[in-house]
């Protein structure tokens, strides 16, 4: 049983990353891999803040992902200023940098991972509770970006995206935009973090590297970028992947390697065959009273 | 008359090459000004310098009264200010009603917390803003379009649609790019109608186009710009007639 809740509550988590990356590269249309670094961040600082500070889990967990939020902005910032491609570059030098930090810093543990994270819920509930919390946050992620995404705001976080200048001469400020988006977005990923360390109580810098990106990349364009279900079956179908591959018995050092392979060899087999993802966005943006509902209501 | 847009001594060049020499120019509230001149005279870059999509080397724009010279692009759209673009630029995921509801000033959806939870002020401005929008395509011929997607719409139509958004702000002024590039037959009449009611409601129009018939209908005076720097202005049939100025627009 306890590795069936482990499962259920990784993919939870997966299913809260790939949507708030889908927020993020889907409907704000900002290009950054360091997802996993706001994961990172939020666990570390939930775990830290518990652990060593003695600071209550659940205004840990709170900071770990206000710290993700703030990080975020400090990175989007300057490299949004510029142009939304330095914000790539910007991520990969973060994500690299940041994770190269945590290694050599004694509080975090360093290379060899931060051990003995407080659990949270588990003792006084036992681990179903802490599944059912892992699945209502992760139902309000969902059900949050979906509203965002048709409402007013969803609206023009389409026209953004289509045409940024265009966007501006109807008055609006699409920096500040971008900025939110990519806030909200990488806020989830760092609670997302903190839900992750208060369960498996054991963190290690490498499991928030470059594969990870991929990862959470292929969920969201193998699963459909744009759309409610597409993140959730992607993240499904991926986690399900990994879990068939070690039936596979290969051994560990090729195991990465292989999943790696997997994973971009997939992104790239849907964007040329399947662009649209398992679940297909369609070209129109559809908001909760677009124009199209609306003229029918009228007719 | 009063001055709604003052350009004073506004000067720009590009690694040397000048778009913009002192340029002087006042646009007046209810008059349609028509920039003429040669493709690479700087027509398009002067709006840009007016929007604020590129800087200027000096010189100052203000608005009613109102500097824009620190205002970012979408802060002077914001004050009453209002462009095209030659090419379009809609927002191609977007139906044709969705496209003009972004444009209101007063539209709540870049700030989140606002469009999420100011919910009844939401419907509010939906109603007036969906009439408004309505309003403004039914002048233009184009209710029945609607709801269909931008990207389906004939050129001339998208063309259209572009002014009609630019329209949903209320500018003072508004500036057009080529408004008539591409367009024809029923969209042609439509768009010298809405031009010329926009003016006729006081706003102050500047447009710039190679349409020599459309700018001598619509058009109280023209404005001769050649290589960055304004040449003459006065009626458009006095610039026509000019030799001069042909002799630099078709480089005889």
């Amino acid at each position: 049983m306890e590795y069936l809740y482990g499962i259920i509550i990784i993919v939870g988590l997966y299913v809260i990353l790939a949507t708030s990356f889908n927020l993020i590269i889907g409907y704000g249309g900002l290009v950054s891999i360091a997802h996993p670094v706001f994961f990172a961040l939020g666990a570390y600082t939930s775990a830290v803040l518990a652990r060593d500070l003695a600071v209550p889990i659940l205004l840990a967990m709170l900071a770990g992902m206000l710290v993700a939020v703030v990080a975020s902005i400090a990175l989007a910032l300057p490299s949004l200023r510029v142009s939304g491609d330095y914000l790539l570059i910007a991520s990969i030098g973060f994500q690299l940098g940041l994770l190269e930090v945590i290694k050599n810093l004694r509080f975090t543990g360093g290379a060899g991972g931060y051990v003995n994270i407080p659990p949270f819920l588990i003792r006084e509930f036992g681990r179903e509770s802490y599944v059912l919390l892992v699945l209502v946050v992760m139902v309000a992620v969902v059900l949050l970006v979906r509203w965002i995404a048709r409402s007013d705001y969803g609206r023009a976080m389409s026209a953004m995206r289509d045409d940024e200048l265009a966007f501006a001469s109807l008055g609006r400020d699409a920096m500040w935009m971008k900025i939110t988006i990519f806030a909200l977005g990488s806020g989830f990923a760092g609670l997302a973090g903190a839900l992750y360390a208060h369960y498996f109580r054991f963190i290690v810098p490498e499991q928030f590297e470059i594969l990870q990106s991929a990862a959470i990349l292929t969920m969201v364009v193998v699963g459909g970028l744009r759309t409610t279900w597409g993140p959730i079956v992607g993240a499904l179908l991926l986690q399900a992947l990994p879990q068939a591959l070690t039936f596979l018995q290969l051994p560990p050092s090729i195991l990465g390697p292989i999943q790696g392979l997997l994973f971009t060899g997939l992104v790239l087999v849907f964007m040329f065959v399947r662009p649209q993802g398992l679940v297909p966005a369609g070209d129109i943006w559809r908001g909760a009273g677009s124009g199209q509902l609306a003229a029918k209501r009228d007719r | 008359m009063t001055g709604v847009l003052e350009i004073r001594d506004l000067n720009k060049s590009f690694d040397g090459i000048v778009v913009a020499r002192a340029i002087d120019l006042t646009l007046e509230a209810g008059r349609v000004v028509g920039l003429i001149g040669p493709n690479g005279a700087g027509k398009t870059s002067l709006f840009n310098l007016i929007s604020g999509v590129v800087p200027p080397d000096s010189g100052t724009v203000t608005l009613s009264g109102a500097p824009l010279d620190r205002l970012k692009f979408h802060e002077r759209i914001r004050c009453g200010l209002s462009r095209t673009w030659q090419h379009t630029r809609l927002f191609p995921s977007l139906s044709v009603l969705d496209n003009l509801l972004i444009g209101t000033h007063d539209y709540p959806g870049e700030r989140l917390v606002e469009a999420l939870f100011a919910r009844s002020g939401l419907r509010s401005h939906d109603t007036s803003a969906r009439d408004k929008a309505k309003d403004i395509l039914g002048r233009m011929g184009l209710e029945r379009v609607a709801s269909g997607l931008v990207s389906d719409l004939p050129y001339g139509q998208q063309k259209l649609v572009g002014v009609a958004r630019a329209l949903m702000g209320d500018a003072k002024c508004l500036l057009l790019d080529e408004p008539m590039a591409g367009v024809e037959g029923q969209s042609y009449a439509a768009m010298q109608r809405v031009v010329r009611e926009v003016a006729d409601r006081g706003v102050a129009v500047c447009v710039v186009e190679h349409n020599v018939a459309f700018v001598r209908d619509l058009c109280d005076e023209g404005v001769f710009m050649f290589a960055g720097e304004l040449m003459a202005r006065g009626s458009v049939d006095e610039l026509i007639a000019d030799p001069r100025l042909t002799e630099l627009y078709f480089g005889t």
